[in-house]
């Protein structure tokens, strides 16, 4: 890359200079947008992160860790850090497993593929206030449906599913299983299609049932593919709040909140900026180190 | 080996049915929903076909709330973005993979990493930013933080890496200018890749929650998302007007989705994987 400067100037020639040009010149309107608001935010937000920051007062002081120390003592950043753990333990293994069977399923030629295939994966491009909205009326005790169907079951107990406590967050993992399970479903897809014809019609010829073909030739061969739906789905699975926002609000008795409502609630009810920040930094740790896992084992594979 | 049992196959199509039922249905009744009597809504038993079909929820939805208003707001918002992103990141694209100058390797690892960012932690400052420009609550407020991602150009200089230099070369010898290769070569080349990015990034914006919750601070401002967000804080307990407000706010989707639903799906697979 430094090439043309070890070489000395002498050597760059006007092919190299004119790269150098055009090089920036086709680089500089992203390069600019991106440093101002993408790279710039994000040293920014450490900065903030260590001060007193509330939007109005026209003091900020610095304040150094205090942010970071008082989040140790702060019950609710904890029960709120609990719960989106809590979430993505139920949610990511559900929205991995199930993508990856209902694609196996969808990988067959199977009458009626495409229409299956976009009936399971149409949901995804709703809105998330859609999704909220209509899984808040699904689930109402009573009249919603689930409810209604559910309560007709023998020695089914009659569940308030958003109200209560115990249900809220599954209710919350059921809505964006539905909600967002095609996604996944659309990676394995792919994923499948990759894979070559031959090596599973070899298999046959070996007298593999189904099962065993899944279990001992196609998993192997979607290792990369998988691992890179968990994570992603894991990074994806930290950051939930729409749902939550639209359909409890963090209730019943902050059973569902979780750590980027807090955030946002931090930032945007209680304007404590420098709190926010810090907060959100939290989030950026846990996903680098998921990320970085990622890389890992990206790096091993290659 | 699902030829020689057709059990097999008949107890796929069978699960598969109840799998897509299970999709579908809630999508049926939110129809059902909205075409009922507000009183109708919670009758017991049950029932799917609306006992007296009315478009009352439709016409207060359409005449008296803002959602056409969101919609537009939405619509305008999302395409902004898809025209910038396309423009803007296939350039950078092009220049990180076909021109060598100084610096490009690490612009480039900058680039990768910001991948890795949430965006929820540069949603602070901002939004600081935003309101010292005096623009909270416009629409370039909403557009500007999804013009500047990088999951775009790292997908389109994966598509340009794969061109073959002959194409450029050829091109060169002819005298075209590095505009003329970018704009006449690699852009018609990389068509499939760019219609992924259009579709992804318009999915993006129309369906962004979080930031347009923050930064767009008037009701004849809101987005579609935070629009509905609002109503159904205010109508939670009305279904028919809220799933009325629901359907129409998901049909513009839903029918592009019908009708370019390979591309749509191979998009997702292309961006998904690729980031």
């Amino acid at each position: 890359m430094f090439k043309a400067w070890h070489e000395g100037f002498a050597m760059v020639d006007k092919k190299t200079i004119r790269n150098i040009r055009d090089g920036y010149l086709f680089l500089s309107p992203y390069l600019i947008l991106v440093i101002i608001f993408l790279i710039y935010p994000i040293f920014s937000g450490l900065w903030i992160s260590l001060h007193e920051w509330a939007i109005l007062g026209s003091n900020k002081p610095f304040i150094g860790l205090n942010n970071y120390r008082q989040l140790f003592s702060d019950e609710v950043f904890w029960k709120s850090l609990f719960n989106t753990f809590y979430f993505v333990l139920l949610s990511t293994p559900l929205l991995v497993i199930l993508g990856l069977l209902f694609a196996v399923m969808l990988n067959k030629e199977i009458k009626g593929r495409t229409f299956f295939r976009a009936a399971i994966f149409m949901p995804y491009l709703l809105s998330i206030s859609v999704v909220g909205m209509l899984w808040l009326w699904l689930l109402q005790p009573r009249h919603g449906l689930v409810s209604y169907y559910l309560e007709k079951l023998p020695f089914f107990p009659q569940i308030n599913w958003l109200g209560d406590p115990k249900y809220a967050m599954p209710s919350i993992v059921i809505t964006t299983v539905w909600w967002t399970i095609g996604f996944n479903m659309v990676l394995f897809l792919a994923g499948l299609q990759d894979i070559s014809k031959e090596l599973i019609d070899a298999s046959k010829i070996d007298g593999t049932n189904a099962f065993q073909e899944f279990w001992y030739i196609t998993l192997p061969l979607l290792r990369r593919v998988t691992l890179f739906v968990v994570i992603m789905q894991i990074i994806r699975s930290f950051q939930i709040f729409g749902q939550v926002y639209i359909m409890t609000g963090g209730g019943p008795y902050g059973a569902t909140r979780v750590l980027v409502q807090y955030i946002y609630e931090n930032g945007f009810k209680y304007w404590k900026m420098g709190y926010a920040s810090a907060m959100a930094y939290v989030l950026l740790l846990i996903i680098m180190f998921f990320t970085l896992i990622q890389l890992k084992i990206g790096e091993k594979e290659n | 080996m699902l030829k020689k049992t057709p059990l097999t196959r008949y107890l796929l199509v069978f699960l598969l049915t109840v799998v897509a039922a299970l999709w579908i249905v809630p999508l049926f009744w939110m129809l059902s929903t909205s075409l009922k009597n507000e009183t109708d809504t919670t009758n017991i038993p049950l029932q799917w076909i609306p006992p007296k079909i009315t478009f009352e929820n439709y016409e207060y939805i359409l005449f008296k709330s803002l959602l056409i208003r969101w919609l537009l707001n939405s619509f305008i918002i999302s395409s902004t973005v898809v025209c910038f992103d396309l423009f803007i990141n296939s350039m950078a694209a092009f220049s990180l993979s076909r021109l060598k100058f100084p610096g490009r390797d690490i612009i480039f690892s900058i680039i990768l990493a910001t991948l890795m960012v949430p965006q929820q932690v540069t949603i602070v400052p901002l939004y600081l930013m935003v309101n010292k420009m005096g623009l909270v609550g416009t629409y370039p407020a909403i557009i500007i933080p999804r013009v500047a991602m990088a999951l775009g150009v790292f997908m389109l200089r994966q598509f340009f890496l794969q061109i073959p230099k002959e194409y450029e070369e050829a091109a060169e010898i002819e005298g075209a200018g590095r505009f003329l290769i970018y704009w006449r070569i690699m852009m018609p080349l990389t068509i499939p890749a760019l219609s992924a990015l259009a579709i992804f990034a318009f999915l993006g914006a129309w369906n962004d929650f979080m930031w347009p919750l923050i930064v767009a601070n008037t009701p004849e401002m809101f987005t579609l998302p935070v629009g509905l967000a609002n109503f159904s804080g205010t109508y939670q307990f009305e279904y028919a007007k809220s799933m009325s407000a629901a359907l129409i706010a998901s049909l513009p989707v839903i029918l592009v989705f019908l009708f370019f639903q390979r591309q749509f799906i191979q998009g997702v697979a292309m961006t998904g994987l690729k980031g």
